[in-house]
Order: structure tokens, then sequence, then C-alpha cells
């Protein structure tokens, strides 16, 4: 848990921590691996230098007259150390064998301690310095005053730090974004993707795993629309084949003498006849429809879906009005209100339409009627294909359990969505919402 | 002797176009029926007939075609009834566009093409029509609108789609092939009942005047649908055929 709370979500930022911190950590470790190594090989040249250079000076002021060393003291100074004729500053006193004694001091013990007895005095101060006192063979005092430090590192160091710092963290940018973006482009397509529109092909370009990707989707976008193809050609064949004995047995039975089985028998066709046009129905709005979409005036379409039913007879009354010109596909936006409003006849006998405009410019159409509704936890099933609802007089009404389902794909099909729900006071309300 | 009408029936089954064929000839009509295209040609050569049924899905020249190639000939004035298969919006347009006087879906009832075939006769020779609407040419305009006869909508000026209901258009159909001529009531509610068979009637009136609501037509002062006193309607704007729209 504590791992996963640090974790950053995106795969960006994960690859780009893991590179970056690995980067950093490998550039430490070279960098510390050469300041040591560095460190060591000044030191002990250092040392090596300052043993030689130490016994040697002390050698030529010993044997320098005394009035000479003066003009010596020049020439002999280095960058951290350098020899003053005098007593030299106070200081406290130091013991030459501690463990922390500088380790110049001991290499100057080492060069000159055997011929000169010497006292060493720590010199307080921000910067680390101590004294070596001795006396030369003449009697006269010798301090060798001492300020240990390594050469300075360059200025221009953090510089080229900074400048690696840089370069890494666009490194692992691009790395990150290249490795990211097919990722991120195959996700957007999966998205996207509908097989009832012409397909969008990916880029089968770039590296070959993100081509193989892309490869494999656009291969895989291909079988889904032949699948659906197939299924639509399956549909559409069988219910074409069918309708020729249909119709022939229709015609047949035409000829039998009235009796109850001619109408029974005329009825199972009539069953079948419409089971047949709903599935072709239902694989075309699965389909996609290829009707183009056109201005439309809403009221005028409502009024005349309205009228076409009260012509024949049936109980089917229009309230509201939206004037509202949408753009739709008409064919398959009367599709969806005349499955609904068969279904409100079918389990009602009469189907109430009421238009409205919504405040941000949406359009509903109601479909309602008071017939027995539909239990809460179906209303959802209810708009998949074959579905019928368990206690519905369905069965003896003879529906194929395709109209609500080829209305709901419809509704989608020309933008639109479908919501059913039940009425106070019972009944069924099916809402189409429509963009204005 | 009383005239018979005698239709030809055009099927590639031989099941439906005998069964068709001997139903109709049962209520009276005279029927012959043919396999395909080419005996139809052969057949039309010798005898005239009041009526063809054609099938759309047949194999070598599809019922399309040959409803093209009769509006195109000497039979451009044979009423044609289509059988159609596929229960298909584009199906059904496209029948009528080529010249088709109506259409049904398989499978259908007998009786149903006996009443359609009996409307169609008597729609055609009541009053036939002074335009002939072809598949190019599709759209009535008359005042600020356009009538298209196959999608069967009026569009507005700007082409906003305005929907009719099956009556309405079928009225309006019948005033804009017979415009400037005064109708009474019982010619438009026999051609306006046309289709369906068992049509809820609706009176000729009230479907007039829900016309006018529909063509924005004022009904005191109507500019489209007059009323003649004690006689019926007349249609007084000049209709005319344009091409259909790009």
């Amino acid at each position: 848990m504590k791992l996963s709370m640090g974790w950053p979500r995106t795969l960006a930022s994960r690859l780009s921590l893991i590179f970056l911190i690995g980067l950093i950590l490998a550039q430490a470790l070279s960098f510390g691996a050469q300041y040591y190594e560095r460190y060591e090989s000044a030191k002990n040249t250092m040392l090596g230098n300052l043993e030689t250079d130490v016994s040697t000076s002390v050698a030529i002021l010993d044997r320098l007259p005394a009035h000479e060393r003066a003009g010596w003291l020049k020439q002999l100074d280095r960058r951290n150390y350098r020899y003053l004729l005098d007593e030299g500053s106070p200081g406290t006193s130091m013991d030459m064998n501690m463990p922390e004694a500088p380790i110049a001091m001991t290499s100057i013990k080492d060069a000159i301690g055997m011929e000169y007895p010497m006292t060493v005095t720590d010199i307080p101060g921000p910067q680390k310095r101590f004294q070596v006192h001795l006396k030369l063979s003449d009697g006269s005092p010798l301090t060798i005053d001492v300020r240990p430090s390594m050469v300075p590192l360059s200025p221009w160091l953090p510089i080229v730090l900074l400048g690696q710092l840089a370069l890494m963290l666009a490194c692992t940018w691009l790395a990150v974004r290249i490795a990211i973006r097919p990722l991120t482009r195959l996700a957007e397509a999966v998205d996207t993707l509908d097989p009832n529109t012409h397909p969008v092909l990916l880029d089968e370009k770039g590296p070959t795993e993100v081509a193989h990707a892309a490869r494999a989707f656009n291969a895989m976008q291909a079988r889904i629309a032949a699948y659906l193809k197939e299924r639509m050609q399956l549909l559409a064949a069988i219910s074409h084949d069918l309708q020729t004995p249909i119709t022939r047995m229709k015609l047949r039975a035409e000829f039998m003498d009235d009796c109850v089985e001619k109408d029974k028998l005329w009825n199972d066709l009539s069953e079948m006849e419409h089971l047949v046009r709903e599935g072709v129905a239902y694989a075309r709005s699965v389909h996609g429809a290829t009707e183009e979409s056109r201005r439309t005036d809403l009221d005028s379409f409502l009024d005349s879906l309205v009228f076409d039913y009260q012509d024949v007879g049936k109980q089917v009354q229009l309230s509201g009005k939206s004037t509202t010109v949408i753009d739709t596909r008409p064919h398959a936006l009367r599709r969806v209100l005349v499955n609904l409003t068969d279904n409100a006849l079918k389990f009602a006998g009469a189907a109430e339409l009421l238009v409205e405009k919504n405040a941000d410019g949406s359009v509903s159409v109601k479909v309602m009627d008071r017939g027995p509704g539909i239990a809460e936890a179906e209303l959802a099933q209810v708009m998949e294909p074959f579905y019928r609802v368990e206690n519905s007089r369905n069965r003896s009404t003879g529906g194929t359990g395709l109209g609500l389902a080829i209305a709901q794909q419809l509704a989608l099909a020309i933008g639109g969505s479908l919501t059913l729900s039940n009425r106070e006071g019972g009944g069924l309300c099916a809402e189409l919402k429509l963009r204005g | 002797m009383e005239h018979v009408d005698h239709i030809l029936i055009v099927d590639d089954d031989r099941e439906i176009r005998e069964l068709v064929g001997n139903y109709l000839k049962k209520n009276g009509l005279r029927t012959t029926v043919v396999a395909d295209g080419r005996q139809m040609r052969t057949f039309l050569e010798s005898t005239p007939v009041d009526l063809i049924v054609l099938d759309i899905m047949m194999p070598g020249d599809d019922g399309l075609m040959l409803c093209r190639e009769l509006r195109s000939g000497k039979h451009k004035a044979t009423p044609v009834l289509m059988l159609t298969a596929r229960n298909d919006e584009t199906d059904r347009i496209i029948g009528l566009e080529m010249g088709a006087d109506d259409y049904l879906v398989k499978p259908f009832a007998a009786r149903e093409l006996l009443a359609r075939i009996n409307a169609v006769l008597r729609r055609t020779r009541m009053l036939p029509p002074n335009l002939v609407v072809t598949e190019s040419s599709r759209l009535l305009a008359f005042g600020r609108w356009q009538l298209d006869t196959s999608a069967r909508h009026l569009l507005d000026g700007d082409g906003t789609m305005v929907a009719l209901s099956g009556a309405e258009y079928r009225l309006l159909r019948v005033f804009l092939d017979h415009p400037q001529r005064v109708l009474n009531r019982d010619q438009l509610l026999n051609l306006t009942q046309g289709r369906d068979a068992d049509l809820f009637d609706r009176s000729i009136d009230l479907l007039v005047s829900r016309l006018r609501q529909r063509l924005l037509d004022d009904a005191r002062e109507p500019a489209y649908i007059k009323t003649v006193r004690s006689e019926g309607y007349v249609f007084s704007l000049p209709v005319e055929i344009v091409g259909a729209p790009a």
C-alpha cells in the first residue's frame, strides 16, 4: 500500500521516474568514483612532493647564511605552505602522534623529523591551518605554515553537471514520449472504434512493435466489420428466403375455406412474417443507417405520424409543440416513434405523444401509455434484442422482442437517446431525446 | 360484352405467380402469368393488358429495369404494381421512382393485392394524371413549396422537410396531378383512398383543412386549395415538374 501510494498513476510518469532516477544514480556514481580517484592520486602526488620539497627547502635554508635566507623564502613558498623565519603565531600545541593529525604533518615529520626536533601548533581560524616549529642547525627558528586544502574544483564543473542533468531530462522525456504515444493513439482508436461507420485505420508506420500493434488493430477492426457484415447478410438471406415460402403459404391459405384452422394458420404466418421483418430491421439498425440526414420540421413530422394512426382508427394523441427544425434521418426517427407507439397500442390500446423543448436546446418526445408498465428491474433489459418481459401478454400478442431494441439502436444512430420509465399512476413512458 | 380487366403477372416463382393468378381469376379478373422479362415482352407484343404485376427480385432483368423499360416504351400508360421482397424504405422509393403506380411488400395477402389492383385501375381510369413524374424529375413545384414524390414529403423554400401523413400526401398528389380543375368530394375520396383497402375514412373536408394547415394556407382566404361552393375544391396554382435536388 505504502509503495503504491507514492507510485505515480501514469505510465509516462513511471517510466520517466525510472529513467531519471537510474540515470542520475549512474551519473552520481561515476562522478563520485572519478572524484575519489582524483582525490587519492592528487593526495599521493602532493604528499610525495611535500616530503621531498620540505626536506629540500629546509636543507637549503639550513645551509644558507642567515642573512640570505629571507631572500630565498619567496622561491620556496608553495600554494598551501610557506616558510617563516620566526617563532610563528600562537596556537594550541598538537600531539604528533594523535590519530587525527593531518597527514601533511606526518609527511613533514617523516621527511625531516629525524634531523630536526619539531613542535606543531594548531592555529585557530575559519580555515584549517597549523604551523610546524623547528630550529635550524645555527639555532635560528623556522616555522612552516601549512594550510592543507585540495586543489579547488573548476568553476565550470557545476555548469557541466547541470548540462548533463538537462540532457538526461530531455532524453527521458523524448524516450517516454516515443514509447507512450503509440499506446495513447491505440487507446484512442479503440475508444472511437465503431464498426458501423467507416473504419479509421491506424498508421502502420513507425518502430517494428508499434507497426505490428497497428497492423493487428487494423486487422481486428476489419474482422469485426466482416463479422457484422456476415451477420447482416445471414439475417437478410434467411429472411429473404423465408419470404417466398411465407408468401406461398399465405396465398394458399387464402384458398382454404373459412374455418378456425385457417385463421390460426393465418396468424402463425403473420407472426413469422413479422419476425422476419423485424430481424432484418434490427440487423440494419445495428449496421448503421445509410439514410441521409435532412432538415426536418418536427411538428409536422409528429402531426403526420399521429394522423396516420388516427386515419386507421387508432387511439393516438399528440400534445405540445416544439417549433423546432432538427437535422435528422426521417425514416429512422419515424421507425423509432412507430415502434414505441405500436408498443403502447399493443399493451394499452392507446398512446399519448408529448413533445417538449428542453432548456438546453434538446427536444424530448415522450410516448406514454396507461398499460401495465414494466418492472423497474427489467427496464434496462427490455431494450436488449429478443428480451421479453416475463409476465406480459407478449406471448399471446405475438411480439418479436425486437421492437424496443430496434428503437434504441436507431435512436443512437440518429444521435439521440432512449429511456424508459414507469409513469406515476401506472403505464410506461418512453422518452426520446434529440439534439435540437 | 362487359370488359374484363386483363392482369399480367411477372414473377420468377412458379407457385406464387400461379397462386396469384388463380386468386385473381377467382375474383373475376382475366390473368396471364409469365416467368421473366423475356416472356413478358413477347406476350405484350401481341396482347395489350390493363395492369402489370411485376416482381422486383428476379434473375436476369429485374423488376426495376423492366418497369423503366415499360415506362419508356409504348406501354407507358399501362399501370404497374410492384412486388418487393425486401422490406426496405429505399426499395419502395426506388420502385415508385421508376414509374410504378403502387407497390406491395412480400409476403402479402392476396386480397390486399386484389384491393390494390382495383384501386390503381380506378385511379388511372377516373382521372389520368396530367403530369408524368419520372425518376429524374420527381419534384412538383407550386407556390413556395416543392413536393418530393418519391420520399413523399414537402420541402419549403430553404429545403426543410415538412412531413405529410399518408392521406395528406395522397390528397395533395391528387390536387397536383389535376391542377386548376374542380374536383368534387366523390372524386377526391376515390382518388385519395387508393392504397390501404381498410383505410378509416376521413371526410375530405377534414383532410383539406389539415392540408391547408400543412401548407400554411389561410383557410379564410386560401391561396392553394380553394373551396368551390356546392361543387368541391380546386387547386388554384400552376404546378411544374422540376429536377431532383442535387
